[in-house]
């Protein structure tokens, strides 16, 4: 038997789970929750969010007030911890610092009493998967912080669980290290098929691992979807803010075109017509130099040589390339949005530039070669690539 | 493949192991006698059988037992088998409990373990039900320690709380108006004087009011704001006049409790000082031999050692001042005793303040312009109030509590301790002394009260005291000369003491016959060696269980989250605030008769010394429990082991140091305790602190001072092997005193 022949993945659900602590302070709200056998579902949000708590009801480590948890169609709520086929992995680690890596990854096989061959063999095959075979003498004291964290891995994953759940496993690695370690655990999970709960406060690290992401805030859910759905279509201003950045400013929306102050321009999207508020990610921002400014006729969205031939005046000459993308869409007759730069932020690959308008102050992400002539209380046009705006009902935009 | 069969299978238990307490108690019930004819404990006597004894209820324990069984393995639900559970575990334990209290037979070993078991099948329901969050294991400690707790400290309290106001039978007040109206409580006039007491004590009204009119008046006060003042110092004036001219037990020990927590509280604040900023280091580095001084000595003992010195007979007083008067019998006396005793603890106490204080802060206070005294008043000294209010507060509750110094040294004087010994020991009086326990007992938790209301959590933080960095700022001259001169004269007043009491071993009659001889030393083999094994035997088996309680109560209070834990906290605290005396009249009056009786035995002292001792563990194990990540407990559990296994392969081991720390300090208590066990001794269960008091009141001063010497060595020794042990494991000393 190997690791990968393990426990069929179990589905995980969560009905109206609440968490009071000390009776008044409600850490999660009637949450409700269905995770698909081997997926990796991320509860993302910001501390105090409600997530860990969340994490540790499956786990068993906090019991639900009301609610039911239920794992392979079994209702856990009240089993105790110890008698749950769920392993987890630490934000600390946990590594028992009176035992060596051998014996912190035979540590839950030997409470379920295996022993012998058997226990060797398989502490062994836990730790190849986690590239730390030869290290078994080692005081856990003596590793690196990656090399426990791989250990700690090692330890859930020696247990073959049924739900494998993780508690910001990252955070306290460096940045580099991080990256290459969550690509490990996302090829482990799904090489191994094993149903994981990932929590984090980090959406990048969120997007990059997650089937699913489920985004929490005050102990409510905002919004469950793939990461891809998050990020284009967010439901409100939170999970849009909290995905990526977003700058929101309000406009109007007839059925077609989306007006904001004087700039108009069409978008296609299932939302009732009247005020909005429009999400507008950084990279969807393309900022047009007043002075070099092509002729009133031209369209921002569709005429991308326009921007080219004004003398470097446009700076994002990386628009040329989605040029295709952008030309299905039809011209407003406004040629974009008036602002001043306020401050300008070079960053390498882009230049972070906060603009203000009439409106609203604007967060734009500008690459191209252009960018370097931005300064600051320059007076700009904006227009935006439909790919990074969508409307939010005027409400939920605030 | 074994091994995920079970792994599963631990989702689908349809059985409960509370099967194996349920039936446990059924067949205790059936198999041992529910009660027992007398004090010995272990008897099993055949008309003490359930099926021999009155009361039919009683079946209720076994039918109980069934039910619960029945539960246990029948395939239940959770919720529903831990209700049934819950309710079957409290029917029995109130059936057979109730049978004993209502009966007043004395339990026997069968009640013992049936009730016991009875209590793990309610823990297990209270686990399964899902009404304490936690496996069988916690919800049955907690129920235990619950119990034992109400059983141990809460009953026996209240018991003497209930001997003062009923009197054969019948609520009344007479006792304690008789008590504290009576001669010994508060005025005591001696009648060898020309001078009443009862007039000096109320001159202090005129006087104090007078004083505070003057101070009205040199502050301008406002009218009512003068009478305020006026009437406040007439108060004041009272008291302090009782206090100096009552002599009564209350007086007395209120003025020595001033006294000896002032002066302790000032000489400690001049160790802490000289230990932390003297510029020689030989006397920075022997201060911290000087929290030895009171884990190692029987609280009486350097009272002991005065009459050597400084008694009619003394070496000071009588062979080389030519002294024949006897003034250290009587509050200086006691007093000095005091001071001597309790300036450790208070040196413990603020040292950790002192070390706090950064020499930088001052500094600053200094550049911007400050002056010395400017500096003191605003930075050194709001920084030591903590700490000397919490040295002044500790000491004050030690010189109420303490009972060996007054017994020794009180003269004519009555002290509330004492008091409450005498009442009971030499007058027959349970109800004067329980009287005059719950007064010693209201106000050593009214100061107890004010410690943990001022000074919050300090009070229970261990005293680690940590140096901070940065400079190192010697005292100035003058002050480090004079604080000094007063180390020194304090270091060889102790040498001089512990000095005598160990010479005092070796001669004939100390004062009388100076002639060395090993005489005492053999007297020693006969009566006191099997009665200091004995002792140590006793101490070393209630250690176990005082440590491991300490320990268990500690993990209890810090990691898990139960309604009534705050119970749990202040009855163990409640445990460590009550004076020994109190105690020991409490445990007296609650178990020497009825269903839970205990006295006569080597129980009831074993009982005494871990329900004394365990606080000293509780605080060990807080502070470690402190040091460790709660998430290496929750990987063991989510690993699969229980709660006791998690406590066995990491807790235990990772808290191997600060245990072993409390065990020891745990013996050491009980080998050196008095004030309680006085009270719970008896013939064939003698401990060698009484054996040794009753020798120094008898006059066999030669052999009392061998005992004090074979004492204080023996717990030197098992000190300095803790401190080494501690020290190879890489922990600091400074970290286990308790």
């Amino acid at each position: 038997m190997t690791l990968t022949q393990a426990n069929e993945p179990a589905p995980v659900r969560l009905e109206g789970v609440t968490k009071r602590f000390g009776g008044d302070v409600v850490a999660v709200d009637a949450l409700d929750l269905a995770i698909e056998p081997g997926s990796l579902v991320t509860l993302l949000g910001p501390s105090g969010c409600g997530k860990t708590t969340t994490l540790r009801m499956i786990a068993g480590l906090e019991r639900a007030s009301s609610g039911r948890i239920l794992i392979d169609d079994q209702d856990v709520t009240r089993l105790p911890a110890n008698l749950r086929d769920v392993t987890m992995v630490f934000q600390s680690y946990a590594l028992f610092p009176h035992m060596n890596v051998f014996d912190n990854v035979a540590y839950g096989l030997r409470v379920a009493r295996v022993s012998g061959a058997d226990l060797a063999r398989r502490v062994d095959e836990a730790l190849e998967m986690v590239g730390m075979q030869g290290l078994e003498r080692r005081s856990s004291a003596e590793l690196s912080g990656g090399q426990q964290q791989r250990v700690a891995l090692a330890r859930a994953l020696v247990m073959q669980p049924r739900v494998l759940l993780f508690d910001e496993p990252l955070s306290n690695l460096d940045a580099k290290l991080r990256r290459r370690v969550r690509q490990d655990i996302r090829d482990l999970q799904q090489r191994l098929g094993i149903t994981s709960v990932y929590v984090t406060h980090d959406q990048e690290e969120a997007l990059a691992i997650s089937d699913v992401i489920v985004v929490m805030h005050q102990g409510q859910v905002q919004q469950t979807g793939s990461p891809f759905e998050l990020y284009t279509r967010p439901v409100n201003r939170f999970v849009a803010d909290f995905i990526g950045s977003a700058s929101f400013l309000p406009g109007s929306y007839d059925g077609e075109s989306v007006r904001v102050a004087d700039y108009s321009f069409r978008h296609p999207q299932a939302v009732s017509a009247g005020e909005v508020s429009v999400m507008v990610r950084p990279e969807a921002v393309r900022v047009v130099l007043d002075g070099d400014e092509p002729d009133a006729t031209s369209d921002a969205t569709s005429d991308p040589d326009v921007d080219g031939a004004a003398g470097g005046g446009v700076a994002d000459h990386e628009a040329v390339r989605s040029q295709a993308e952008r030309s299905h869409e039809s011209a407003p007759k406004v040629n974009g949005l008036e602002a001043t730069v306020k401050s300008v932020g070079y960053l390498g690959l882009a230049t972070d530039v906060v603009l203000e308008t009439a409106v609203g102050e604007l967060n734009a992400s500008v690459t191209g070669e252009g960018r370097s002539e931005l300064a600051r209380g320059q007076e700009v046009r904006v227009v935006f690539r439909p790919a990074g705006i969508y409307l939010l009902p005027a409400a939920q935009g605030e | 493949m074994a091994v995920r069969s079970i792994i599963q299978s631990r989702s689908l238990a349809t059985t409960s192991s509370a099967w194996i307490f349920a039936l446990s108690s059924l067949v205790f019930f059936l198999a041992l006698p529910f009660g027992r004819p007398g004090r010995a404990f272990l008897t099993i006597d055949p008309a003490f059988r359930p099926w021999n004894l009155d009361g039919p209820w009683l079946w209720l324990v076994p039918l109980m037992s069934v039910v619960a069984l029945a539960a246990a393995l029948l395939p239940l639900d959770s919720t529903r088998r831990g209700n049934i559970l819950i309710l079957t575990g409290t029917t029995g334990f109130v059936a057979g409990s109730g049978w004993l209290i209502a009966t007043g037979v004395p339990f026997g070993l069968g009640a013992v373990f049936t009730l016991a078991a009875l209590v793990v099948v309610g823990g297990y329901g209270l686990s399964l039900s899902g009404r304490v969050q936690g496996d069988p294991f916690i919800a049955s400690s907690i129920l235990f320690v619950a119990l034992l707790i109400v059983l141990l400290i809460i009953y026996p309290l209240f018991t003497v709380l209930q001997t003062a106001v009923v009197i054969d039978g019948r609520f009344t007040f007479e006792k304690i108006l008789a008590t504290i109206s009576g001669p010994r409580f508060l005025f005591l006039e001696n009648p060898f004087t020309e001078r009443s007491e009862f007039a000096l004590a109320m001159s202090g009204i005129p006087v104090g009011a007078a004083a505070f009119l003057a101070w009205a008046l040199f502050r301008r006060a406002a009218l009512s704001r003068a009478l305020l003042m006026v009437s406040g110092g007439g108060v004041a004036g009272l008291v302090v006049g009782v206090m100096l001219f009552g002599r009564g037990a209350i007086a007395t020990s209120l003025l020595l409790a001033v006294i000896a927590a002032t002066v302790s509280t000032v000489l400690g604040l001049a160790f802490a000082l000289l230990g932390q900023r003297t510029r020689i280091a030989f006397v920075r580095r022997s201060m911290s031999a000087i929290s030895l001084l009171p884990i190692i000595t029987p609280p009486f003992i350097l009272a002991f050692a005065m009459i050597f010195l400084l008694g009619r007979r003394g070496l000071l007083t009588h062979d080389m001042l030519g002294m024949s008067n006897s003034w250290i019998f009587g509050l200086p006396g006691v007093a000095l005793a005091q001071i001597l005793a309790f300036t450790p603890i208070a040196y413990l106490v603020i040292q950790g303040s002192v070390a706090g204080l950064n020499a930088a802060l001052e500094e600053a206070s200094v550049t911007l312009g400050a002056s010395r005294w400017h500096t003191f008043r605003t930075i050194t000294w709001p920084l030591l109030r903590p700490g000397l209010a919490n040295a002044f507060l500790l000491s004050t509750i030690e010189s109420f509590a303490d009972f060996g110094n007054p017994l020794i040294l009180g003269g004519d004087r009555n002290y509330l301790a004492t008091e409450v010994f005498s009442a009971f020991a030499a007058r027959f009086d349970p109800s004067e002394a329980a009287v005059y326990g719950v007064v010693l007992l209201i106000i050593v938790l009214l100061v107890f009260y004010a410690q943990s209301r001022w000074l919050g959590q300090s009070s229970f933080v261990t005293v680690t005291g940590k140096p901070s960095l940065g400079g190192f700022s010697p005292l100035p001259r003058a002050l480090e000369v004079t604080l000094l001169v007063g180390f020194v004269l304090w270091a060889v007043a102790v040498i001089g003491l512990y000095a005598s009491i160990v010479y005092g071993s070796f001669v004939q009659l100390w004062g009388v016959n100076s002639t060395l001889t090993l005489r005492h030393w053999r007297d020693l083999s006969n009566t006191g060696i099997p009665v200091f094994l004995y002792t140590a035997r006793i101490a070393a088996i209630s250690a176990v269980p005082a440590a491991l309680l300490g320990f268990l109560i500690a993990y209890l209070v810090v990691r898990q989250n139960f309604w009534g834990r705050r119970f749990l906290e202040f009855g163990s605290m409640l445990s460590f605030a009550t004076p020994g005396t109190v105690m020991g009249v409490a445990y007296i009056l609650a178990f020497n008769t009825g269903p839970w009786l205990l006295t006569s035995s080597a129980v009831i002292i074993v009982l005494a010394f871990i329900f004394r001792n365990m606080p000293v563990a509780i605080r060990g194990g807080v502070a470690g429990l402190a040091q460790i990540d709660p998430s290496l407990e929750e990987a063991s559990t989510t690993l699969g082991a229980s709660t006791g296994r998690t406590l066995r392969l990491v807790l235990i081991p990772l808290l191997i140091i600060p245990l072993v720390a409390g065990l020891i300090f745990a013996f050491v208590r009980a080998m050196t305790a008095i004030s309680q066990v006085i009270f719970v001794v008896s013939p064939g269960n003698m401990l060698t602190t009484v054996l040794l008091l009753g020798w120094v009141e008898q006059g066999q001063i030669g052999r009392a001072a061998a005992m004090g010497t074979l004492l204080i060595m023996t717990m030197l020794t098992v000190i300095l092997l803790l401190m080494l042990l501690t020290r190879k494991r890489g922990l600091g000393s400074g970290e286990v005193v308790p």
